[in-house]
């Protein structure tokens, strides 16, 4: 079964806008109005960031986002029901869940899958979960049937015959971390990295998706014009960290952002 | 999740627990370092140089002693303590680091980060980077950065630079993410000396190699003193590693009964006690899949004991397979019980021990007086308490 996520790409001319948002913050119901205007401002797919309390992988502005998230009781149906509201509102927009792992297997990796699909998320991002652990492949195999994706991350220090191996179970996109480190917004790129997406695109056989610092429209128009998506995490949280105490700015805020973003990209 | 699946992953699983699981720009890292460390590991000049620090600057062996005052006032087996305490630096930490630093040397990396709870694992660390000229980072959750000064400024004076990390709850947990995140973006120039039998493969096998010196000199000269082996060994369990290393020089001699004792803190409810093993789950953190105390979403719970080294809310994952397997027994002992063993054996014994320590001191006395005499109980002395006079001292008042 072709998944949304895959069937997105197909369909969309030039490079896709994937912008993301930590739930909760600074709480459930306005997660959903924070995706209602990145949506409406160009956002092609949402990424869905689940609060943790350990997020080895991100930066300080993520990490202060599950901080404050983690202010309100947490709980993951709360997850699921605002995910499945910021669904019916924009039914055409694929929804991609980053977590980490401890929540999934916590809960159980078919369970976890079972009510993601029904809250209408069509891929996982699990960067603490390597595609060569057990159960990365127990996850995969088991996420086609929820026509879910798994969504793997490549970075520039990934060996190329790592690369080769990964593609037994991947799907839907990758996501090529366009530099070292954590989340958070960057000045510089990696030198190579028109060289080495074209290179993961032609291995892998799936479109790629760059993120990890990027935030300026400059950024954006350069790295879409190689890349089959572009991922923008940090700088949009941090206007919800800045405004988020005011529902209407924020929202008037990011949809600008997005719109800047979208009209720079290819 | 059934055995089978990874059993086709063996490399770094410790029956179902290990395993790599972190984030991807370490894997080459991680790679590199397994591909180094299986190099290393019998290679001759390489075990000569360890040997040679061990020696000539940490202080090995360390003394096996019988504690006689002990023995008498705990009226039950005759006790004997492996004395980490008297390594340079004070703690079983400085044996590990020794190691992954002359690693860092060979690989040449410039620069060593590590992460610190009670601060002996970051007093070791910096003290290698001094001797061994690596520029050196520490990361300390600002709450061990209060309770733990002494050692903050140590490490200072020997160059370093400590980095506070005031996230979450600003303990061991918060500082060990803190280090992965450095690592992430240094990853070429740096190499990050974890501090226990925790982390991703290869980081548990790595420390508890090293570790393991502890438990074969413990065999070795407890034969050579009372021509048997001890019947039991005893040692704290915080992430894992000086009772790791104990118990590898007894693991294959089934008599032997080895005991971890973790951190009960103050009741066993979540977030008042370090006793994962007891009290943790299944689940992944920082790299490795391993017992942790967690909550019903699959969130960490913060950990706590009255020890800094101890409050890590998931362990090593070794002891994890070696409690599934029923090999060690875990017991924990709270806070309350390991500050007034802390104290008897200050009393008693002429010895101010760890805090950490206190809690394996406290569970032994109890198992002393169960097997009664004429029975031998090993304890890891993992080392000293200066650096917890002051927060005892600030606990207990005038004593
Ligand atoms: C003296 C001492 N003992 C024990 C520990 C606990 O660590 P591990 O369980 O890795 O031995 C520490 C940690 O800082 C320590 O300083």
């Amino acid at each position: 079964m072709e998944s949304e996520i895959t069937k997105k790409f197909k369909s969309t001319e030039g490079s896709l806008f994937i912008p993301y948002i930590s739930l909760g913050d600074p709480n459930y119901e306005d997660s959903k109005r924070w995706a209602d205007a990145i949506i409406k401002g160009g956002g092609d797919i949402l990424e869905l960031g689940i609060p943790f309390s350990d997020p080895v992988a991100d930066g300080p502005v993520i990490q202060r986002a599950f901080s404050r998230a983690f202010m309100n009781p947490f709980s993951l149906e709360k997850i699921f029901a605002t995910t499945r509201s910021i669904k019916d509102a924009n039914p055409s927009t694929p929804l991609v869940y980053l977590t980490y792992f401890n929540p999934i297997y916590h809960m159980g990796i078919e369970k976890f899958l079972s009510a993601a699909n029904k809250a209408g998320v069509s891929g996982f991002i699990i960067p603490d979960l390597p595609f060569d652990s057990p159960e990365s492949h127990e996850l995969f195999s088991k996420a086609s049937k929820y026509a879910i994706d798994l969504i793997h991350l490549v970075t520039p220090a990934t060996e190329k015959s790592r690369i080769h191996k990964m593609k037994k179970n991947s799907s839907g996109f990758i996501y090529y971390v366009t530099s070292f480190g954590v989340t958070g917004e960057r000045k510089d790129f990696s030198l190579d990295l028109e060289e080495r997406i074209q290179y993961v695109r032609k291995d892998m056989g799936l479109p790629i998706a760059a993120g990890f610092g990027i935030s300026t429209p400059d950024q954006a128009a350069k790295i879409s014009k190689f890349s089959d998506g572009v991922i923008i995490g940090s700088s949009i949280q941090k206007i919800i960290e800045d405004h988020g105490s005011n529902l209407e700015i924020c929202a008037e805020k990011l949809e600008i952002y997005c719109k800047s973003i979208r009209s720079a990209m290819r | 999740m059934n055995r089978t699946l990874y059993k086709q992953f063996d490399e770094g699983y410790f029956g179902e627990f290990g395993g790599r699981y972190a984030p991807e720009v370490l894997t080459e890292a991680l790679e590199e370092l397994e591909r180094v460390y299986a190099k290393l590991k019998d290679n001759r000049k390489f075990k000569k140089q360890v040997d040679y620090y061990f020696k000539n600057y940490v202080n090995r062996p360390s003394l096996l002693m019988y504690a006689e005052n002990l023995t008498r006032h705990w009226g039950g087996a005759r006790v004997w303590l492996k004395r980490e305490d008297l390594n340079h630096t004070g703690a079983h930490k400085i044996n590990n680091t020794i190691g992954q630093a002359l690693m860092a040397r060979y690989m040449g990396k410039k620069r060593i980060i590590a992460e610190t709870g009670a601060g002996q694992h970051g007093l070791a660390t910096a003290t290698v980077g001094a001797m061994f000229g690596f520029e050196t980072v520490v990361y300390m959750g600002d709450v061990d950065l209060k309770r733990q000064e002494l050692n903050a400024v140590k490490m200072k004076m020997m160059g370093a630079t400590v980095r506070g990390v005031s996230a979450g709850e600003a303990t061991l947990k918060e500082a060990t993410s803190e280090a992965m995140r450095d690592w992430a973006l240094n990853v070429k120039t740096t190499h990050y000396i974890v501090g226990s039998a925790i982390g991703p493969h290869p980081f548990p096998t790595i420390v508890r190699d090293f570790q393991s010196i502890i438990g074969k000199e413990s065999r070795k000269q407890f034969k050579k003193s009372e021509g048997k082996l001890p019947d039991a060994v005893v040692a704290c369990v915080g992430g894992g590693s000086n009772a790791i290393g104990m118990f590898y020089g007894f693991i294959g001699d089934k008599k032997v009964k080895l005991y971890g004792v973790e951190a009960g803190g103050r009741d066993k409810t979540p977030g008042n006690h370090s006793a994962t093993i007891s009290l943790g789950k299944p689940g992944f953190l920082h790299g490795t899949k391993t017992l942790i105390i967690q909550d019903e979403n699959g969130q960490i719970v913060p950990a706590h004991s009255v020890s800094a080294g101890l409050d890590y809310p998931g362990v090593g994952p070794e002891h994890a397979h070696l409690a599934s397997t029923g090999r060690v027994s875990y017991a924990n002992v709270d806070d309350d019980d390991a500050l007034s063993s802390f104290l008897e054996v200050c009393k008693i014994e002429g010895i101010i021990p760890a805090l950490e320590t206190a809690h394996a001191f406290s569970f032994a006395k109890k198992l002393a007086k169960d097997l009664g005499k004429k029975k031998d109980i090993l304890i890891c002395l993992s080392g000293r308490g200066d650096k917890d006079a002051a927060e005892v001292y600030r606990l207990l008042g005038d004593i």
